[in-house]
């Protein structure tokens, strides 16, 4: 028919493009074939060069081949004859990578080939790596290859650290969910603003503008993590001194405790310990045998006795001494207490904006109560700002939470638990008691500041959620002893453990009763870091 | 004159409006063997865009042909910058300069009536501007038959409007919402929460939001939906483009729309054809030509009539320059019509005003080239939404350093009653020194008219002559997409409208001809080249 086209039809076009894939495959496995046996025979030279790169422009996702061109650059770049040509040849691998990333931008090997040609030419043009950086953002702004080379690129060549900032703002404003771009934000703001004076992380103004930023990006799309990540983190970021929690001396072990984890060598340099004003020279060893640790166990060769004047002087960060005096507990047992404050500090400003964005939070609530992450921030604002006061509110509103976001129950029980903890822990350090009980009516589901509990002799765990997943933080409970008949054991009555022990597995085996039974520790025991220092003489109560 | 011209077509169409280009591209794309005719020397029609002489020939056409003013009417043209500018040498440099980019270059430049003249080519004024949605039927329209590898288009940059006062960007994509400053943190939320619902309701959740809501205005529910008068303004006029009296499961289907062509190609939901809206049908007649349709320009039709032939079949015959043509169905624009073959029914319709103007700089600085959709709420009770378009030197309308700005409204009074109140908001009219800084850009050039509202659907009494409407009041081109679909399913009834015309490696040709020799050029050919 006249003015008719005449087009393949879909079976003849399926036809040809398979007649055409497998004559691509025959060319690409004797070209691979022809390339393995080149660098078999170590005929490392510029056919190879050119097989290769033949190779990976139309797969450029074959580390092995990028790796033999470096075999070949590395041999040319010693080969003297070769020198004037080398700047040529870098240049020509660069086109080469690039090439491969048009075809695909997130190729780890093309990336890397090109970071490893820039860090082996003498005269690498960052100016243009930068603007690659910035062309392939473009394209896609989420691309976390290109925003890692970015980094690798930055560190090269030190351009003004307010222009990166400025990228991350207009890469957000483009589009905020954007995991990379919030936390190459991070990064600059810490470098960019740091607080000189109050030391913390980032100055306050900017700390401020921040919480404004991602508040916006927050509440326009709260389904959009990125910016709930963003926020927990500018919450977060403020600076965690290391304090000394507890010190315990007694006739048959002695040990510190710390907020935070920390070295030997920071426990050497930082802490004296004097009995009856004499300094002692301990020997340090952590309870868990790691080189970080939050208990560290000290030998001395005094023998204590009633009446004895201990005190440990700790150096802080701020350079302050902090004297902790050891009183008697018991007989023979001293006990020495810090200050504890778990209330993150915030300066006036970034509080007033807290209150400012609780406020709005308070608001949306009203409209969307069911809404899981204004709830969820607005428990967190409460926390932040403070805790003591907004207790019960906080309480409150995770076990909402549990209810309207029943996938993360698990996550909200184990916040509650430890801002319950914290609550607690105000009033038990007080006390000179060598008890740790649960004192509120909310069943908790991990053991979280449990070296603030190190010291305790009894300790009641009885009818709690606690799954197996807290044996092995159990170690920090180093005075534990609670038992009939002189046995010292830990008693760690728990419900619904879980036992999944294997008999040759290195964790403890623990044997388990109904509901109220009591947990045992069994003779394996003996070869588990933790209870080196029991007497096993365990009885096993059926 | 006599013509090699063929006499016997299955399909003529007359006028190359946007209606009838998509009627005979699809005709031409299934093997009609279709003729094109236009009585005039260029495409378009009522739809066409014209540089700045032709412009000027069709302002005079226009007000001195009585025939014309029956589409085109109160055409008013106004100059408000000298004839002849004084440094006419010195500008041509300040042209040459002007390549990089406007910003860098502060003295702006003069501009007198000889200045558009000499650069009247760089004009590309559109006689019915329209904006297409990124996911509108035009717009799938042209991906699936192919056609877009014919046209170019660039993304609307913003959409602003027209609040307390003064020109306020429109947050309507997500990204807009976490910029702007112009409303609260709570605002965001309702406003992204409301937006997210209305693109989200399936049909069984419409049903239910919006049960009693049928005969209630869409500012009552946003209101009952307790937005802020802000965002209540800027769903209602901005992204609805409704006034106060909309009904809301209209205001609810224009919204939708509106956000589900968000994302596509840029920040807004519109795209604007380069060198104008006149060059969209013309993509429809390349197509059609491609598949073989014929063409003839220049060609008015005398007369049309009918006969029956010997199976008792109905040719339509038209008469064009003592030629007598022939074929089983005619389409023809409303305009080329014969009274006579128009079918009487009353039908409703609303004159349109318009004006365009150029002014020598944008109605908002933006540190890019903006393409700009503005839309006014009416400024007082008897007025219409006024929709305003200003495209810039990027989008091939104008030379560097000016901007076309459109307006378009439903006639009240007049164009010019109409619009300038408007036009006064945003521009200085006053003429004057143009370089002296000011607010607002100085308008330079406007013309303001009336045209007459063919876009109702209209039948003829005859079964084989086909009507097409011409272009609307509204923002983009839906209604002639899917009145030409109709209309072809008339004449082709149960044929596919537009397949996907292949591209031309897809083609298989009837004899597989032996490659010549490899082409060499030689100095010869270069400087033939050259």
């Amino acid at each position: 028919m006249h003015g008719r086209v005449k087009v393949r039809t879909s079976e003849e076009e399926k036809a040809r493009k398979e007649k055409e894939r497998q004559e691509k495959l025959k060319i690409f496995k004797n070209v691979m074939q022809k390339i393995q046996f080149k660098r078999n025979e170590g005929e490392l030279d510029q056919e190879l060069l050119e097989l290769t790169g033949n190779v990976l422009t139309s797969n450029p996702d074959i580390y092995t081949l990028w790796n033999i061109r470096r075999e070949i650059i590395i041999i040319y770049k010693k080969d003297v004859k070769m020198k004037e040509n080398m700047s040529k040849l870098y240049d020509s691998e660069l086109q080469l990578t690039e090439y491969c990333l048009k075809i695909n931008p997130k190729s780890y090997g093309s990336w890397h080939q090109r970071e490893w040609v820039l860090t082996m030419r003498p005269d690498p043009d960052w100016k243009t790596e930068l603007s690659l950086c910035n062309k392939y953002l473009k394209l896609d702004e989420r691309n976390f290859h290109t925003w890692d080379y970015r980094r690798f690129v930055i560190n090269q060549c030190q351009p003004a650290l307010k222009e990166e900032f400025d990228f991350t703002t207009e890469k957000l404003f483009d589009n905020f969910s954007n995991y990379s771009a919030w936390h190459y934000r991070s990064k600059m703001l810490v470098k960019l603003y740091p607080d000189v004076e109050g030391g913390r992380p980032i100055e306050d103004s900017h700390h401020k503008h921040e919480l404004k930023m991602v508040q916006s990006a927050a509440f326009t799309d709260p389904d959009d993590t990125s910016a709930w990540f963003y926020q927990r983190w500018l919450l977060g970021a403020v600076k965690n001194s290391v304090d000394l929690v507890v010190s315990s001396v007694t006739t048959s072990k002695s040990f510190l405790t710390f907020s935070q984890y920390v070295s030997k060598e920071f426990v050497k340099s930082k802490v004296q310990i004097f009995i009856n004003k004499t300094l002692v020279t301990p020997d340090w060893s952590s309870c868990t045998g790691n080189h970080y640790d939050k208990l560290w166990l000290f030998k001395h060769n005094v023998s204590i006795e009633a009446g004895m004047d201990i005190k440990v002087e700790f150096d802080k960060e701020n350079g302050q001494k902090q004297i902790v005096s050891c009183v008697p507990a018991e007989t023979l047992t001293y006990v020495g207490k810090g200050n504890i404050n778990f209330q993150k500090y915030y300066s006036e400003p970034v509080l007033k904006e807290l209150k400012d964005q609780l406020e709005s939070c308070r608001q949306l609530l009203a409209m969307e109560p069911d809404n899981k992450w204004t709830l969820l921030t607005t428990t967190i604002f409460l926390n932040c700002i403070d805790a003591k006061l907004y207790h019960n509110e906080v309480i409150d509103n995770l076990k909402t939470l549990q209810s309207i976001d029943k996938l993360r129950t698990g996550y909200y029980e184990d916040l509650k638990t430890r801002w319950c903890i914290e609550n607690q822990l105000y009033r038990d350090y007080e006390s000179n008691d060598l008890v740790y009980r649960v004192s509120f009516d909310d069943k908790i589901t991990c053991l979280p500041h449990l070296q603030y509990y190190s010291h305790c002799e009894k300790v009641d765990l009885t009818n709690q959620n606690l799954t197996t997943k807290v044996l092995p933080s159990l170690i920090l409970l180093q005075n534990c002893k609670v038992g009939d008949k002189g046995v010292r054991q830990a008693r760690c009555e728990c419900r619904s453990f879980v036992l999944c022990l294997h008999p040759y597995s290195r964790l403890p085996v623990f044997a388990l009763y109904d509901t109220l039974c009591s947990l045992l520790i069994c003779d394996l025991l003996t070869n588990f870091a933790f209870f080196t220092d029991f007497e096993c003489d365990y009885d096993l109560v059926l | 004159m006599d013509d090699d011209l063929p006499t016997d077509f299955q399909v003529i169409v007359v006028g190359t409006g946007m209606v009838e280009s998509i009627v005979a591209a699809a005709c031409s794309r299934i093997g009609k063997n279709v003729l094109h005719l236009d009585s005039s020397d260029h495409y378009g029609g009522l739809w066409a865009s014209y540089n700045f002489d032709g412009l000027q020939k069709f302002i005079k056409e226009v007000n001195s042909d009585p025939k014309r003013q029956l589409q085109v009417y109160n055409l008013s043209e106004k100059w408000y910058i000298e004839k002849d500018s004084p440094q006419e040498e010195k500008k041509e440099e300040g042209d040459e300069n002007k390549t990089d980019d406007s910003k860098s270059q502060p003295s702006k430049k003069v501009w007198s009536q000889a200045s558009f003249a000499a650069e009247y080519r760089k004009f590309n004024i559109d006689m019915t501007p329209k904006l297409l949605f990124s996911r509108g039927p035009l717009v799938e329209l042209l991906i699936s038959s192919n056609i877009a590898r014919y046209a170019e288009f660039r993304c609307v940059t913003r959409v602003l409007t027209w609040l307390d006062n003064r020109l306020m960007p429109v947050p309507c994509s997500r990204a807009d919402v976490f910029a702007t400053e112009a409303v609260s943190i709570v605002e965001k939320r309702m406003l992204m929460k409301m937006l997210t619902s209305i693109v989200g309701y399936n049909e069984e959740e419409m049903n239910n939001e919006f049960k009693g809501w049928n005969d209630k205005t869409f500012k009552e529910y946003l209101e009952h939906k307790g937005l802020t008068p802000n965002l209540i303004h800027y769903v209602l006029f901005a992204i609805a483009g409704g006034t106060n009296k909309m009904p809301c499961l209209e205001g609810v289907k224009e919204c939708k729309k509106f956000l589900m062509s968000l994302g596509r190609y840029g920040n807004t939901p519109f795209l604007w054809p380069m060198y104008g809206s006149g060059e969209l049908p013309q993509c429809f007649c390349r197509l059609c030509a491609v598949f073989g349709g014929v063409y003839c320009l220049n060609r008015p039709i005398d007369k049309v009539g009918t006969k029956t032939v010997d199976e008792g079949k109905t040719v339509v015959t038209i008469d064009s320059k003592s030629k007598t043509l022939n074929c089983d169905h005619l389409v023809i624009g409303i305009n080329e019509c014969p009274k006579e073959m128009i079918s009487p029914e009353p039908v409703e319709s609303c004159d349109i005003s318009k004006a365009v103007f150029i002014t020598n700089g944008s109605i908002m600085a933006s540190e890019k080239e903006p393409l700009t959709l503005l839309r006014f709420p009416p400024l007082t009770d008897e007025d219409n939404t006024v929709t305003v378009l200003e495209v810039g030197p990027a989008t091939g309308s104008c030379p560097k350093g000016l901007f076309v700005v459109y307006f378009i409204t439903k006639k009240v009074k007049d164009a010019e009653t109409d619009l300038k109140p408007y036009a006064e908001r945003i521009f200085d009219m006053s003429g004057g020194d143009q370089t002296a800084t000011s607010e607002k850009p100085k308008c330079l050039w406007s013309v303001m008219y009336n045209v007459r509202d063919t876009s109702a659907c209209t039948r003829s009494t005859v079964d084989s002559v086909h009507v097409c409407s011409g272009p609307d009041a509204s923002l983009d081109f839906d209604r002639a997409v899917s009145q030409a679909e109709q209309i072809f399913k008339q004449i082709c009834p149960g044929e596919e409208f537009l397949p996907r015309a292949p591209d031309p490696e897809e083609i298989v040709f009837e004899e597989e001809v032996p490659r010549g020799p490899e082409f060499r050029s030689d100095d010869a050919d270069a400087e033939h080249n050259e």
